[in-house]
């Protein structure tokens, strides 16, 4: 009896799995495929593809303007990433508090996360403008000189990195809640009966226990940084002087711009690979400071 | 009941017919641009012609709502989706699709001569034709960018007439700029230009000046560069001065209500849509006026600028290319040309516009227009290049360190630009 079962149950099981493998094969195997294999090839969309061989690894050898995109994106992750994590464990542990309106701060924080990046970003620009926006007007008001916020080549990728702290924090701080939720309180009861500070429940009790958080933040943030993308597109489209191209647009203009798929696929392998390395390392680094 | 019901069905399939899909009709599709005044002139055009010919039945289609019409034909042409009549081509995209063997020949097609001797003069003729040495658009509309300047602030700064050379410009930069919150920043400014570095953004600077300051040159001579020349040098020049000096704002204002508009900046290098933009949003006794670009003091003859054009293509995946090219001749007919520029306010690519009595009643109902007209007697294109948009992504790179940062000399920029370009077109 039991072969004839296994007959009557394997169709149904495939029937049953072939919505994710159809959903596999179109939306991941093949783009993956495709591009693989573009990339030893010249192909502009409307003329038949050539093979080149390796020739788009060599241009990607010599492309300057390529590397600074990696280094621009550097940029922002190492001004983003301790931003984010400093900011959200501060306002977490300050909403983990027994404070009124509570909840309405929570939500508050929140809020940015679900609103449209590119609205966002819109409302960021004008807040940054160097002659009429709102920011120089209050640091003219008190006396302070304007600052070229989106126009000056050191400026531009701090302030998109402030910007995407905004707007992204919210996201961390729930992360933050919910390991700070997560320690058993016993741990601050007996450091209370030892006569531990507040600073020092924080820094020998909360952080240690937070470890396995700020990993998940920290892998999160880099693969989230690596993408930045919607917000040098709409604030300064790379600019001032490639200062804020980050990787992701440099390799979305090859494409899409210039219609160098073959390139824009190298690119994109190259820059998976690099990504991969550094949450590798990221991973090994906290992971190892976890032992506790 | 089986024989009524066949009968019922017969019935249905017989009289629900309607005439346009009998079989021996022959149908094309034929997409326009997507903005409302474009697409009731399409309608209006495609339903003229069905009437006169119940034989080949056109379907009007706006082109499908995207970033850009350019990212939707592209996607058409490769799904093979692509309409068989198609009239907003860019002319700087034609050179791709002509090596990619999408369009089709025009000058092949019974009628080509006469139309075009009709229509274009030798000059605008020659910039029909691709490098293949045969003719797969007609030029269809222009939109010459010149200068539109607010006659208020101009007067108020003492200026009783617009700025024809480099030297009166930087002069009313010098008068009309000023801080007028007194908060120590300048909040007034000549004008403006975009400071984004997208290659297209050039067209309305960099490129329309060169054009003006090198009376009709374009970036591409023989198919090799040709702007790595002292009168590029001074266009970097003149557009750094405005920047150093402070006479055009280093910064995006596009997110905020039309600084023109608003009285913010005195001029603009600008289109023909302007003008329906100022009729209808501006304030009430908003006075402006449209003048040729400034150029060097040394130019002579009259001001050449980009046109902008607009073009109409048959793709060659069509089955009917004698049929889609008699449409595409009702298309740019005269009538239909004046249904273009009174319906759309589009200027249509026709010799001898200004003394064509059919057109006289318009202009006389809209002079601002009669700057656009004379002037696109003196426009020019882009250059036909499949590299083209790296050509232009390279000036405006170097655009962008030389006159908005001032990292780079005009010459440095210029000399880099023109070998980067050089390299692009090697590849």
């Amino acid at each position: 009896m039991k072969p004839m079962k296994r007959r009557i149950a394997l169709p149904a099981g495939y029937a049953f799995v072939l919505p994710y493998i159809v959903h596999f094969c179109i939306f991941i195997a093949f783009p993956l495929i495709f591009s693989f294999l573009l990339i030893f090839h010249r192909w502009d969309i409307i003329s038949p593809m050539q093979w080149i061989g390796l020739s788009n690894f060599i241009k990607l050898s010599k492309d300057l303007i390529f590397f600074k995109a990696i280094g621009n994106t550097i940029t922002f992750l190492l001004i983003h990433i301790p931003l984010q994590i400093g900011i959200a464990l501060l306002l977490a542990e300050f909403l983990n508090q027994k404070i009124r309106f509570r909840g309405f701060f929570r939500a508050s924080y929140f809020l940015p996360v679900v609103v449209s990046g590119v609205v966002i970003t819109i409302i960021w620009q004008q807040l940054y403008a160097t002659d009429t926006g709102i920011l120089n007007s209050l640091l003219v008001r008190l006396g302070a000189p304007k600052l070229p916020w989106l126009t000056n080549t050191g400026l531009a990728m701090p302030s998109i990195a402030i910007m995407a702290t905004w707007k992204n924090v919210g996201l961390y701080i729930v992360l933050f809640l919910v390991g700070l939720q997560s320690i058993p309180t016993y741990m601050y009861e007996a450091a209370d009966i030892e006569g531990a500070t507040h600073w020092q429940k924080f820094f020998h009790i909360t952080l240690p226990m937070l470890n396995p958080t700020i990993l998940m933040v920290v892998l999160l943030s880099t693969i989230g940084g690596f993408s930045l993308f919607i917000e040098p597109y709409i604030m300064t489209d790379g600019g001032p002087m490639n200062s804020t191209l980050s990787a992701m647009l440099y390799i979305y203009r090859q494409a899409f711009s210039f219609y160098h798929m073959g390139y824009a696929a190298t690119l994109g392998f190259f820059f998976a690979l690099i990504v991969f390395l550094v949450v590798l390392i990221q991973k090994k680094v906290v992971e190892k400071e976890s032992v506790y | 009941m089986k024989k009524i019901f066949w009968c019922i069905l017969l019935c249905f399939a017989c009289g629900n017919h309607p005439e346009g899909h009998r079989s021996d009709v022959i149908r094309l599709t034929y997409w326009s641009a997507n903005n409302q005044d474009e697409i009731y002139v399409a309608e209006q055009l495609v339903a003229e012609w069905n009437v006169a010919h119940p034989g080949i039945q056109v379907k009007h289609q706006p082109i499908p709502e995207s970033r850009s019409s350019e990212e939707v034909i592209l996607a058409a042409v490769v799904g093979r989706t692509t309409p068989d009549i198609y009239s907003n081509m860019w002319p700087g995209d034609v050179e791709s699709y002509v090596r990619a063997g999408t369009l089709v020949a025009l000058d092949s097609l019974a009628g080509f001569d006469s139309l075009s001797a009709a229509r274009f003069t030798p000059e605008r003729l020659r910039e029909s034709y691709s490098n293949d040495g045969h003719v797969y658009q007609i030029l269809w509309k222009t939109n010459p960018v010149m200068m539109v300047y607010n006659k208020k602030m101009f007067a108020e700064a003492g200026l009783n007439k617009p700025p024809s050379t480099y030297e009166d410009f930087l002069e009313a930069g010098e008068r009309i700029g000023r801080d007028t919150d007194g908060d120590g920043y300048v909040d007034r400014w000549v004008g403006i230009t975009q400071i984004l570095v997208a290659w297209w953004q050039r067209f309305f600077d960099y490129y329309a000046l060169y054009i003006a300051a090198s009376d009709g040159k374009t970036l591409l001579a023989d198919d090799a560069v040709a702007f790595d020349n002292e009168v590029s040098v001074e266009v970097f020049r003149f557009l750094k001065t405005l920047f150093d000096r402070g006479y055009f704002p280093r910064e995006r204002m596009d997110a905020r209500a039309d600084v023109f508009m608003n009285g913010i900046v005195a001029t603009r290098f600008t289109g023909p849509w302007t003008i329906t933009q100022l009729e209808k949003y501006a304030p009430e006794g908003f006075d402006y006026d449209f003048a040729p670009l400034p150029r060097p003091r040394s130019s002579s003859g009259p001001a050449y600028t980009y046109g902008d054009y607009k073009s109409i293509v048959i793709f060659s995946n069509t089955k009917y290319p004698e049929e889609s090219w008699e449409f595409v001749k009702h298309l740019v007919s005269r009538k239909s040309d004046l249904n273009l520029l009174s319906t759309a306010h589009q200027l249509p690519i026709r010799k001898t516009i200004l003394q064509d009595s059919l057109f006289t009643p318009y202009f006389v109902r809209n002079p601002k227009m009669r700057a656009f007209a004379g002037q696109s007697d003196y426009v020019r294109g882009v250059d036909h290049s499949p590299v083209l948009r790296e050509i232009f992504d390279a000036i405006s790179q170097e655009f962008e360190a030389c006159v908005i940062y001032g990292t780079k000399t005009p010459e440095d920029a210029v000399r880099s630009a023109a070998y980067r370009a050089h390299v692009v077109m090697m590849e």
